[in-house]
């Protein structure tokens, strides 16, 4: 990984308006957030809360109006918009609730896309996107249209094409909201290994609290602010918790 | 639970003696719930005192005297009629969470949300560590992924119980 002095993710002082005048609104109010290399940080709250301008702020989707990011040990408030786009295609990878995968493209060439547009040539990418697709075990279905996808695999592509640039920061927001509850324990069981044997780091906005528990850490917000902020234990073996006492 | 129906339907499948119908149920069935032998035979007596079982003497390797025990036709229709009955839903109220919200709203100076707050911590703390349970043991035995998801899915409702108490009490 190649961040700097153990941060991923800075956040200091982060304030986002929308609006001006009646229809102004603070989506978020002075957000700090420090998210360390290999962190899986789920963010939950209601809608509403700023969960989802949070990542976008994070993700150079959208600037801030006050306050800093840093990924990587990078200020974004320092980058020119082309800079900022390279880093979006580089350093960060986005998996979004409703897949966005190209409908007219093959799962391979979805993943393939981020290294194409970036100028790989188009032999290395295939060959990086094969890589990517087999890490989340779809080497089977590469050849396949979105469309002849199930939504699981779908977003598995999605994902697959998060990691093919092999970014610093994985921003996931809602991945299983399309999903039924078995494809989304599949979701949900790669972003984990990811973090786990990869060491991705992952930052992913949720409502669901089963999603959010399979995080190291959860950050709630209310009202553009961080209501709580914490840290999860280590978990234990499901023996163990099978064969607890119910007193 | 009825341990008495555990042991006529570990029966079901041809006799047994007592210590193996302990290891089966403890080891396998109902892992949260430990039995000691004196229990398992109390239990094979009743049963058989009202018919659901009979036992022989059968010599084992070892050269000792051991019980085995198997179902009788009475013993099967009352394990079928327990399998197609109902079982009760007991609806477990007496919560030691909400004892605590409904004092802390009786006492000056406590604020309720405060309890709600540090409950729903400790409540996420679980769910987290049953959640990374049940994804490790995803394929390993269904019957091990089925109870880690029951306690899932309780532990996503009183979350969002407590959401609720949060939101009646402000």
């Amino acid at each position: 990984m190649n961040v700097a002095k153990g941060v991923a993710v800075e956040v200091t002082g982060l304030t986002k308006v929308f609006g001006e005048g009646d229809t102004r609104v603070e989506a978020l109010r002075g957000i700090d957030l420090v998210v360390a290399p290999g962190e899986f940080v789920a963010v939950m709250g209601a809608s509403g809360s700023g969960k989802s301008t949070l990542l976008h702020t994070i993700g150079a989707l959208e600037p801030p109006t006050k306050g800093d990011v840093r990924i990587g040990g990078r200020s974004l408030g320092t980058l020119d918009d082309d800079a900022l786009t390279v880093l979006r295609r580089r350093q960060i990878g986005f998996v979004f609730q409703a897949f966005n995968l190209v409908q007219v493209l093959t799962a391979e060439e979805n993943v393939a896309l981020p290294l194409v547009i970036d100028g790989l040539p188009e032999r290395e990418a295939n060959a990086r996107a094969a890589e990517a697709l087999a890490l989340v075990s779809l080497t089977p279905r590469r050849a396949h249209l979105p469309g002849e996808l199930s939504g699981g695999e779908q977003q598995r592509v999605a994902i697959a094409r998060a990691l093919v640039t092999n970014p610093v920061l994985l921003l996931v927001d809602e991945p299983t909201g399309n999903l039924d509850s078995r494809a989304g324990e599949m979701v949900m069981a790669l972003l984990r290994s990811l973090a786990d044997e990869q060491d991705h780091t992952i930052v992913m906005v949720t409502h669901d609290a089963g999603d959010a528990a399979m995080a190291d850490r959860l950050v709630r917000l209310r009202d553009g602010i961080v209501l709580d902020d914490q840290t999860l234990p280590r978990g234990r073996a499901a023996a163990e918790l099978l064969s607890e006492d119910p007193s | 639970m009825s341990i008495r129906h555990a042991i006529l339907g570990l029966l079901a499948n041809g006799p047994r003696h007592g210590y193996d119908l302990r290891a089966t149920y403890q080891d396998d069935l109902v892992r949260a719930g430990k039995l000691n032998i004196g229990q398992v035979y109390t239990t094979l007596d009743r049963l058989e005192r009202d018919g659901f079982v009979e036992h022989e003497r059968v010599v084992g390797a070892e050269g000792r005297d051991k019980k085995v025990y198997a179902l009788t036709a009475h013993g099967r229709a009352e394990l079928d009629r327990w399998i197609a009955g109902p079982s009760p839903m007991p609806l477990d109220l007496r919560n030691e969470v909400f004892l605590k919200i409904a004092i802390a709203r009786r006492i000056e100076g406590v604020d309720p949300q405060d309890v709600i707050e540090r409950e729903r911590r400790a409540c996420f703390e679980r769910l987290h560590e049953v959640t990374q349970a049940r994804a490790r043991a995803q394929g390993v035995a269904v019957e091990d992924e089925l109870l880690l998801d029951l306690a899932v899915l309780r532990l996503k409702a009183f979350l969002k119980w407590l959401d609720h108490c949060e939101e009646k009490l402000s």
